[in-house]
């Protein structure tokens, strides 16, 4: 558990990067200064902090000095980081109170000096991490009856239990619990019956449908079939003419494309006399998928690319495809005794009803899984349930290979059945605790549940917790709360309003995985722009709270910016949109008491530096028109 | 739950004109719940005031104090240091609480900072929808248990009227957003449950006196005698 730290002892180290740091900044200078007003245990001004030497240096200094927390400021190579953490990692200081200050920017004695008392106060104010040992089942549920469930089972069942459902005659009616502990609540025989899983596999699989309208009204019958029944069929065709339709339906799939060739190959080896598939796009970009064509070609299957709609016709001599070859003026035929019609896939049964009953949100086409990159590839938006196969869109071949790979590499995680994870989930002080379930609803990884007991001093006797194992850390449970009950490790209040006592001008609050990288990379475009910039790392724009943007101002920035990801895109699935609607109403504030416009919501990738810098002129041009800002309150 | 809304800020600034430094307290029952008064929205309004006072070149020192419930003597205890040290208090508590706050330290005027609306149940996550009036003579006995004195626009025993049109009351948009017919959602109910025989019986007058203030409750059973 997270317990405040009574007895900080810090050590800091200046490192001169071998001489880079001291070119502009005399280090000397900057350690006197921090000696004369800051509180600490020990300092030194080093060399090269990356050498061996040194390092054996600093382990006897930490244990002279009994360091419990370490400053290291000088450049920010990853390779000293590195160092450090593993350093802390071997003198048993927990790693999280390690802090780094980049030296190689500072201008002045006064700039190094100032950013190394912000690290300073920072790791004062830092709560103690502790790690948790839980226990946690290793048996994995997969759920669903087709060949991707039976593939990913066989594949877990390697490592760890593995139980699988059809969720027809056993269906899933609910579920409790958190990663490494669920309750699956399941309809086995008419009796409900509660099993235990550390994790849940969902491979319901997609199901074709055939859809006529995409081919002007068709039906089907003796001699046109839809793919899958003539799959399902498995019926003889020796001596026969098969033609295939390809691009009407399917489209942003592979699925038919790898069906209709591995059907074509097997007619042709079984001796049917004509097989032909039309096509609007070659579909092969897969794994194999282009040497089964390259395959089907030698053995004379004829591919036809048509342009535009075809017909389907009756002759007496048989069934036909009427199409439009692109170069060609007239009109193509193509004269078959059976044809075959690629469908859609649609979710299968039950996929709506298990995304309501395991909070998991669904997307495009009504599959599993948002449409959004930080879920690819298998997983969910809650820890410890992922999908595999085609119930997350038709997926084929190689993809499932790697998906299941992707879900082994997750749930082995649990086959010891301990693990340990650093205690970085939100912590509730119960006092301030409603138990209103606001920070329950706005949770977008379903990781927090309300627990009762003598230990929750307020008038219910009850509190909201995180659970370790389903947190991610965004950070939107403490913004949400409206008793100020909730405080993320590392992101405390505290910690972040302490460094909005003298903003800048303009205080940027960028997210960690987008705007926070495209402020980096923007400072090397245009080193010029930082002068009146200051910018406040948080894990996700959706832990920028609605008071940090009105502190900054109070306190006398002229500008505040939310610097978010894309839209659709962020980690926290809803994190950036509840930045957004929490910049609309501290925009409403400041308007309602006359304060002009002076807060700006920009998307930025991690790479898009360049609108980061463009964002920030728009901004000082915003707070220039709008002046000054004139709430800012003298203390 | 009782649910209340911010009242609008230029209000509260009027109020606050004559003063230099005031409490603004908060409430950890309803009103947290509602997302209205809580330590989160005291500091929200603090913020806003103070900067909305140093624009006017008329600087305010605002104290911030959240306590467990207004609406009972002994948290309210807890402010007399705070209001000790201010000219006057806003309170972002329901109407109860106010006043009950105000009660306690009568030499120090009290302001509303909310609107209190209503008995309401949170929907979701900003939404909250009316479900009882507090009329003192319940009938949801007789109405399939939803509430036709809070949920019909007209408080009808005996509806729907003939406004009722395709499930909505006809008192929606453009007046309000859509409203669902309250009688609608009663004959739905009941036809559900099999009691659709309800609908014909005629829900005599209520006494309204109930539900008409100044009330009070006393319970002789429980009251103390503290002299
Ligand atoms: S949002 Fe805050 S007050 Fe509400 S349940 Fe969560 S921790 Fe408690
Ligand atoms: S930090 Fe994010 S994931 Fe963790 S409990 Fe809070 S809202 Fe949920
Ligand atoms: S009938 Fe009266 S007491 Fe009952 S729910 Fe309606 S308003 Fe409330
Ligand atoms: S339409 Fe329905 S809710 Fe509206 S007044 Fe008439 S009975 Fe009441």
């Amino acid at each position: 558990m997270t317990k405040q730290i009574t007895n900080i002892r810090i050590g800091i180290y200046l490192c001169d990067c071998d001489g880079k740091v001291s070119k502009k900044v005399d280090l000397n200078s900057v350690k006197v200064a921090i000696q004369s007003k800051a509180e600490f245990e020990y300092i030194r001004a080093v060399e090269v902090a990356c050498t061996k030497a040194e390092r054996e240096q600093i382990v006897a200094e930490i244990d002279k000095y009994s360091l419990n927390r370490l400053l290291v400021a000088g450049c920010s190579d990853p390779f000293i980081v590195r160092q450090f953490l593993q350093l802390a990692d071997d003198k048993g200081i927990n790693r999280y109170n390690v802090e780094f200050v980049d030296l190689s920017a500072a201008e002045s004695v006064g700039a190094a000096v100032s950013a190394v008392d912000t690290a300073l106060n920072r790791l004062h104010l830092r709560a103690e991490v502790g790690y948790e040992e839980l226990a946690v089942i290793p048996d994995v549920l997969v759920i669903g009856a087709g060949s991707e469930a039976a593939a990913a089972a066989k594949a877990i069942a390697k490592n760890q239990p593995v139980v699988q459902i059809d969720n027809v005659g056993t269906r899933v009616i609910g579920l409790d619990g958190f990663p490494g502990a669920f309750t699956v609540i399941l309809l086995e025989n008419g009796q409900t019956v509660k099993k235990d899983f550390g994790a849940i596999v969902l491979a319901l699989g997609a199901v074709p449908q055939y859809d006529k309208s995409k081919y002007g009204g068709v039906e089907l019958g003796a001699d046109v079939l839809s793919l899958s029944q003539f799959i399902n069929a498995g019926k003889d065709y020796a001596g026969k003419k098969v033609g295939f339709a390809l691009g009407k339906a399917d489209e942003d799939s592979l699925l038919s494309f790898a069906a209709v060739l591995k059907a074509a190959l097997d007619l042709k080896e079984k001796g049917a006399s004509e097989v032909s598939i039309i096509y609007e796009d070659m579909k092969i970009c897969a794994d194999g998928l282009e040497q089964e064509y390259e395959r089907a070609r030698k053995k004379g299957v004829n591919f036809l690319k048509y342009t535009g709609e075809f017909q389907i016709t009756r002759f007496a001599s048989g069934i036909a495809f009427m199409y439009r070859e692109p170069f060609l003026a007239d009109p193509a035929k193509i004269v078959a005794d059976y044809i075959v019609l690629a469908e859609d896939f649609v979710p299968a049964a039950g996929t709506l009803e298990l995304a309501e009953i395991f909070d998991i949100r669904t997307g495009p086409g009504g599959f599993f899984q948002k449409d959004n990159v930080h879920s690819l590839p298998i997983r969910s938006n809650r820890a410890g349930i992922f999908f595999v196969g085609s119930c997350h869109g038709p997926i084929h071949g190689t993809d499932l290979y790697n998906e299941i790979e992707a879900v082994l590499a997750e749930v082995s995680a649990f086959a010891k059945g301990k693990v340990s994870v650093p205690s970085l989930q939100p912590k509730v002080e119960a006092e301030k605790c409603a138990v209103c379930l606001t920070c329950y609803r706005c949770c977008p990884h379903h990781a927090i549940e309300i627990v009762h007991g003598e230990e929750y001093n307020n008038m219910y006797f009850s509190a909201a917790r995180m659970n370790p194992l389903a947190c991610q850390r965004c950070g939107v449970c403490a913004a949400e709360c409206p008793g100020k009950a909730i405080q993320l490790p590392l992101y405390s209040d505290q910690e972040i309003l302490f460094e909005v006592q003298q903003p800048a001008r303009i205080v940027a609050y960028a997210c960690e995985n987008s705007g926070f990288l495209a402020s980096e990379f923007a400072k090397t475009l245009d080193p010029e722009l930082q002068k009146d910039l200051q910018i406040v790392e948080v894990p996700c724009s959706g832990k920028i709270d609605i008071i940090y943007l009105l502190k900054a101002l109070e306190n006398g920035a002229d500008g505040v910016m939310l610097c978010v990801c894309h839209k659709e895109n962020c980690k926290f699935v809803w994190g950036n949109d509840r930045a957004e609607q929490r910049k609309v109403r501290a925009q409403q504030i400041l308007n309602q008491v006359g304060l002009g416009e002076r807060i700006d919501f920009v998307h930025v990738a991690a790479n898009q530096g360049n609108q980061f810098n463009t964002a920030v002129k728009a901004m000082a041009e915003k707070i220039r028109q709008s002046g000054t800002n004139p709430g800012k309150v003298v203390k | 739950m009782i649910v209340a809304e911010g009242k609008p800020v230029e209000k509260i600034l009027e109020m606050l004109a004559p003063y230099k430094k005031v409490l603004i307290a908060g409430c950890r029952g309803c009103v947290t719940v509602c997302l209205t008064g809580g330590e989160k929205e005291v500091g929200i309004l603090a913020s806003q005031i103070r900067m909305a006072r140093s624009k006017d070149g008329n600087p305010i020192e605002i104290l911030e104090q959240t306590e467990e419930r207004q609406c009972d003597a002994e948290y309210n205890a807890k402010f007399l240091e705070n209001v000790g040290k201010v000219d006057a208090i806003v309170s972002l508590a329901c109407g109860i609480g106010i006043q009950y706050l105000g009660e306690k330290y009568p030499l120090t005027p009290i302001y509303p900072g909310v609107n209190t609306l209503m008995l309401g149940a949170n929907i979701d996550v900003g939404r909250w929808e009316e479900r009882c009036f507090a009329c003192g003579d319940c009938v949801l006995d007789k109405t399939g248990g939803i509430c036709p004195i809070a949920r019909c626009s007209k408080s009808l025993l005996n509806g729907p009227c003939g406004g009722s049109q395709f499930g909505k009351c006809e008192v929606s948009a453009p007046v309000k957003e859509d409203i669902p017919c309250g009688w609608q959602l009663i004959y739905d109910r009941l036809s559900a449950l099999g009691q659709l025989d309800k609908m014909s019986e005629i829900i005599p007058a209520k006494n309204w006196l109930r539900a008409k203030g100044p009330r009070t409750y006393v319970r002789e059973d429980l009251t103390l005698d503290r002299s």
